[in-house]
């Protein structure tokens, strides 16, 4: 299944990049495709192409502030999680997502 | 039957006595009862009394409910409740946007705790705590105090003479009320709503009959309770309204007949904190050096001479406290932090031991200082800059040398001028002078001569009043009318030379023929000298301060008839830029990166030096340790400042290049605005200064924190011990800021507390392990043991060491990584494993 994400928190030098990792991570263990875009202090990092974004089955928001660009994602699935959330139970997530689109 | 409503309280700032006045308007006329009823708090009050409504501690959101009973209750009720959630706020917003924040950092220790804590604008760094003595102008209502007990016996009279006396108070207010606008009349109705308030009269004439009270004795009695309900709230609005309330007392103590309260513990016995409305610099340097522990003041401003000398003597102040003469009494214990802008009156144990940390902080930090101190005034590369002190009194000299001063580049002598009923005498002055000399054990000492006018208005010189003092009639340019205050001075100055090596230096020279004239004078008070056959110094050294622009333009006309120069950044800074320093609407305009300005001191340096004189800065500027490469660069001779600045830009001044300051200050000059040369400082420095994102110093391990609180505290210790920090204060509420967001904690326990400030001088990582684990106030709860602390400075957004931080938060995330964390016995191991994460 392929999927695709955006981290980014208020400072975002740590979380934003801490759950981006800790997404990749889970997901290569559950077999998933998952490009993360990082969304912190950097900058936009890792960025989503239109082509990547209309191929995934769905987009995952794991955010403490607005996503940047967001035009990019119309008409797709989104599910929005903490970035906390996606640091500590990233596999839940992926799971929930898996169940929601049916995949 | 009654009527009610319930309803969330709408007000930011919770119920406080402006609001609190106008619902008891509101109410007052209504016949009949009207309880408000906190459901949080579970107070209840009458809403008819502004203080009872005080009371019942009312914050934002809480959910209160009011009951009406009385005539036509449902429609008043009605009424009421559209007042309270559209009106009220209103009212608030409108008197809101005249009242300004204050700057202070209240530390996350005081928020939690009962303690009354008071709010003001750090003046002088450093932590300090003792029993405190109330200085402050108006007396006291714990000076009335031993009236309390005064008994009457016949109380229908004293309850008589009491109303009597109450109504003419308020007939008074009501008459001021008339002549006053915006916030004072406000703030007089608020007054006049005390005075009007059926709780306070009420308990007073309860005490007058019952317990046989005395009038006065009721009141203060009275006062004194409602003030301690009044000091239990959370907010400090409310706790402030004790101020009005004794200021409201002790009119009507006055008017019962009372005389003001006298001998507050005027007398310092021992060392104490200073409680004071102001404080004259002679106030304060007649208080003998060692008895002041800290200094609480309600008006001083920052820049005045008190504070200038407090922060030159290393004792932590804050001014800007509202009412603090009123809130606090002589005899608590209290803690001032001059670091913060916070004063904590009567700690309890949780901030003491915050606190006491703090001052072995201060201690540890200090002793670094002293290293900086020692360091010889000079660049890297050899050239030397005799680095001086500026100083007010001879008192201040100890702490200069302790510094690391090597001189004393001003002394201004006009400090010792201030609240004396007349002028010193020539030998009180030689007397003086000759103990700077004696004490200066051969180090140069720029005396600076009575610099009056201005600013400076000296009770014991009456100067005519002038609509522009600073473009007036000051400093050197009034010596001809004054002669013999001229006079005195340099004969005392000539005679105490012979002690030491003293320099003479004279203010607001514009032009050659006042320096030809001020020659001539000393040359001639030196012959009467002999004559007289006193000893002296004829030959002494002759300065001017360079802080008129017409100085610097023909400076190397000035060059032969003077021996140095020194520059008065403040005053030059206001009159080159045409605007005054003082006035807050033209602040912008106080540039000292304006290219214009450094090219006209590049400029007059360069002709000095032609003709083979010095120059020196002894402003406020020579004492900002990230300008002192701008300052070698320039080339100055000297740089004199208060002495508490000394060891940072001996620090700063021992690490530069004198080739690298000159390209910056050439760069500097062809710039156009003051805002690129801030950007190009900003760049050498985190090219010159650049370190690496964690050394030693910043890792702690096994660390013994009991709380949060205790680690957040150590953290910000570490960082600005290394000197990753400008204020550990600022840099821990900015911590503080991002957990209160959402708490830091990521699980495995471990957290990553993280800023961006403008604090931070450049991006670093902090690791600490604690022996135990702490409660980081999360929302799953999960204790801590390992903290990995970020940290990067604001406005950062591209710099290529801010990449790294972004690897180590990836790494962190995986358990073996964690594990070596934990596992790794040395901090030179996790130096290094943090900085291959980084890789």
């Amino acid at each position: 299944m392929k999927l695709v994400a955006v981290t980014a928190c208020p400072t975002g030098i740590a979380h934003t990049y801490m759950a981006a990792e800790q997404l990749e991570r889970v997901a290569r263990k559950l077999g998933f495709s998952l490009k993360v875009e990082t969304q912190g202090a950097m900058g936009i990092e890792n960025e989503l192409e239109q082509d990547e974004i209309n191929e995934a089955a769905a987009v995952i928001f794991a955010v403490g502030i607005t996503v940047q660009k967001p035009e990019r994602f119309e008409g797709k699935r989104v599910f929005e999680f903490s970035v906390q959330e996606a640091i500590k139970n990233a596999e839940g997530i992926l799971q929930k997502v898996k169940e929601e689109i049916g995949g | 039957m009654a009527a009610e409503f319930r309803f969330e309280f709408p007000l930011p700032l919770g119920l406080h006595a402006r609001p609190a006045s106008f619902i008891q308007e509101k109410c007052q006329d209504y016949p009949g009862e009207i309880i408000w009823e906190n459901q949080r708090t579970q107070k209840r009050a009458e809403a008819k009394s502004a203080i009872a409504l005080l009371t019942t501690d009312t914050q934002h959101r809480d959910l209160c409910r009011v009951v009406v009973r009385g005539k036509d209750e449902e429609q008043f009720a009605a009424e009421l409740e559209s007042f309270l959630l559209r009106e009220l706020p209103l009212k608030e917003e409108q008197a809101l946007k005249v009242e300004k924040p204050a700057e202070a950092i209240i530390p996350v220790v005081v928020q939690g705790q009962p303690e009354v804590f008071l709010t003001g604008q750090p003046a002088s760094s450093g932590v300090a705590s003792g029993r405190v003595v109330v200085l402050g102008r108006h007396p006291d209502l714990s000076g009335y105090a031993e009236l309390a007990d005064r008994k009457a016996e016949n109380s229908e009279k004293e309850i008589e003479s009491f109303r009597r006396t109450l109504e003419e108070l308020q007939k008074e207010i009501e008459k001021e009320l008339k002549e006053k606008t915006g916030v004072e009349k406000s703030i007089l109705k608020a007054h006049h709503s005390l005075a009007s308030d059926p709780a306070l009269s009420g308990r007073i004439e309860e005490l007058i009959e019952k317990e046989k009270l005395s009038a006065p004795a009721a009141l203060v009695r009275t006062v004194s309770e409602f003030s301690q309900e009044l000091l239990r709230s959370k907010t400090q609005y409310i706790r402030e309204r004790v101020a009005d309330l004794s200021d409201l007392a002790r009119r009507l103590l006055e008017k019962l007949g009372c005389e003001k309260a006298v001998g507050q513990g005027t007398e310092l016995t021992g060392p104490a904190i200073i409680v004071a409305e102001d404080l004259w610099p002679s106030e304060f340097l007649d208080i003998p050096p060692g008895r002041i522990l800290g200094l609480i003041l309600e008006k001083a401003g920052q820049t005045s001479h008190t504070l200038i000398m407090a922060r030159g003597r290393g004792i932590p102040a804050i001014t800007g406290v509202a009412d603090a003469c009123r809130l606090i009494t002589s005899g608590d214990e209290a803690i001032v932090d001059g670091n913060r802008g916070v004063a904590v009156v009567s700690p309890g144990e949780e901030v003491k031991k915050y606190y006491e940390r703090e001052e072995a902080a201060e201690e540890e930090l200090r002793k670094i200082r002293l290293k900086k101190a020692s360091l010889p005034g000079a660049t890297a590369d050899g050239k030397i800059i005799e680095i001086a002190a500026n100083i007010g009194h001879p008192e201040e000299l100890k702490k200069a040398w302790q510094d690391g001063a090597e001189a004393v580049g001003i002394f201004r002598t006009e400090l010792l001028l201030y609240g004396k009923p007349t002028l010193p005498s020539e030998e009180e002055q030689f007397l003086l002078y000759k103990r700077v000399a004696e004490e200066s054990e051969g180090r140069p000492i720029i005396i600076r001569t009575f610099d009056i006018g201005g600013d400076k208005p000296i009770p014991c010189l009456k100067l005519p009043p002038e609509p522009n003092p600073f473009l007036g009639y000051r400093g050197v340019r009034i010596y001809r009318d004054y002669y013999e205050l001229f006079r005195s001075q340099v004969r005392a100055i000539l005679r105490a030379a012979r002690f030491g090596k003293l320099r003479l230096m004279f203010p607001m020279v514009a032009l050659v023929e006042e320096v030809r004239w001020l020659k001539e004078q000393v040359k001639k008070f030196g012959q009467e000298l002999e004559k007289e056959g006193l000893d002296c110094r004829a030959d002494i050294e002759i300065g001017i301060m360079l802080e008129i622009p017409s100085v610097a333009m023909l400076a190397d006309k000035f060059a032969p008839e003077v021996d140095f120069f020194s520059v008065g950044s403040n005053d030059l800074v206001q009159y080159f830029f045409a605007a005054d320093r003082g006035n807050p609407l033209v602040k912008h305009f106080n540039q000292p990166l304006n290219p214009a300005l450094l090219r006209l001191l590049k400029f007059a340096i360069d002709k000095a030096h032609e003709n083979g004189k010095w120059v020196g800065l002894c402003g406020e500027l020579a004492g900002d340790p990230r300008l002192t490469p701008i300052f070698v660069g320039l080339w100055f001779d000297e740089l004199s400042m208060s002495s508490g600045f000394i060891p940072e830009v001996k620090a700063v001044l021992n690490r530069l290049q004198v080739k690298d300051c000159q390209k910056l200050v050439a760069r500097f000059l062809e710039a156009a605005t003051a805002e690129e040369n801030e950007r190009l400082l900003e760049d050498y420095y985190q090219q010159q200064f650049s370190p690496e994102l964690i050394t030693p110093e910043l890792v702690i391990l096994e660390a013994d924190c009991s709380s949060k609180i205790g680690v957040m505290q150590e953290l910000a210790i570490a960082f600005e011990r290394a000197g990753r920090v400008e204020s550990r204060a600022v840099f821990e509420q900015a911590l503080w800021k991002r957990e209160q967001d959402v708490a830091t904690e990521i699980g495995f326990g471990l957290a990553i507390p993280h800023c961006q400030s403008g604090t931070v001088r450049t991006p670093s990582i902090g690791l600490m392990r604690l022996k135990k684990p702490v409660d980081w106030q999360s929302k799953e709860g999960q204790p801590v043991d390992l903290i990995i602390c970020l940290a990067i400075p604001s406005g950062e957004k591209v710099r290529p060491k801010l990449q790294l931080l972004p690897k180590l938060s990836r790494k962190l995330i995986h358990e073996e990584f964690r594990d070596s964390l934990r596992q790794a016995t040395e901090v030179e191991a996790i130096v290094s494993l943090i900085k291959s994460a980084t890789r």
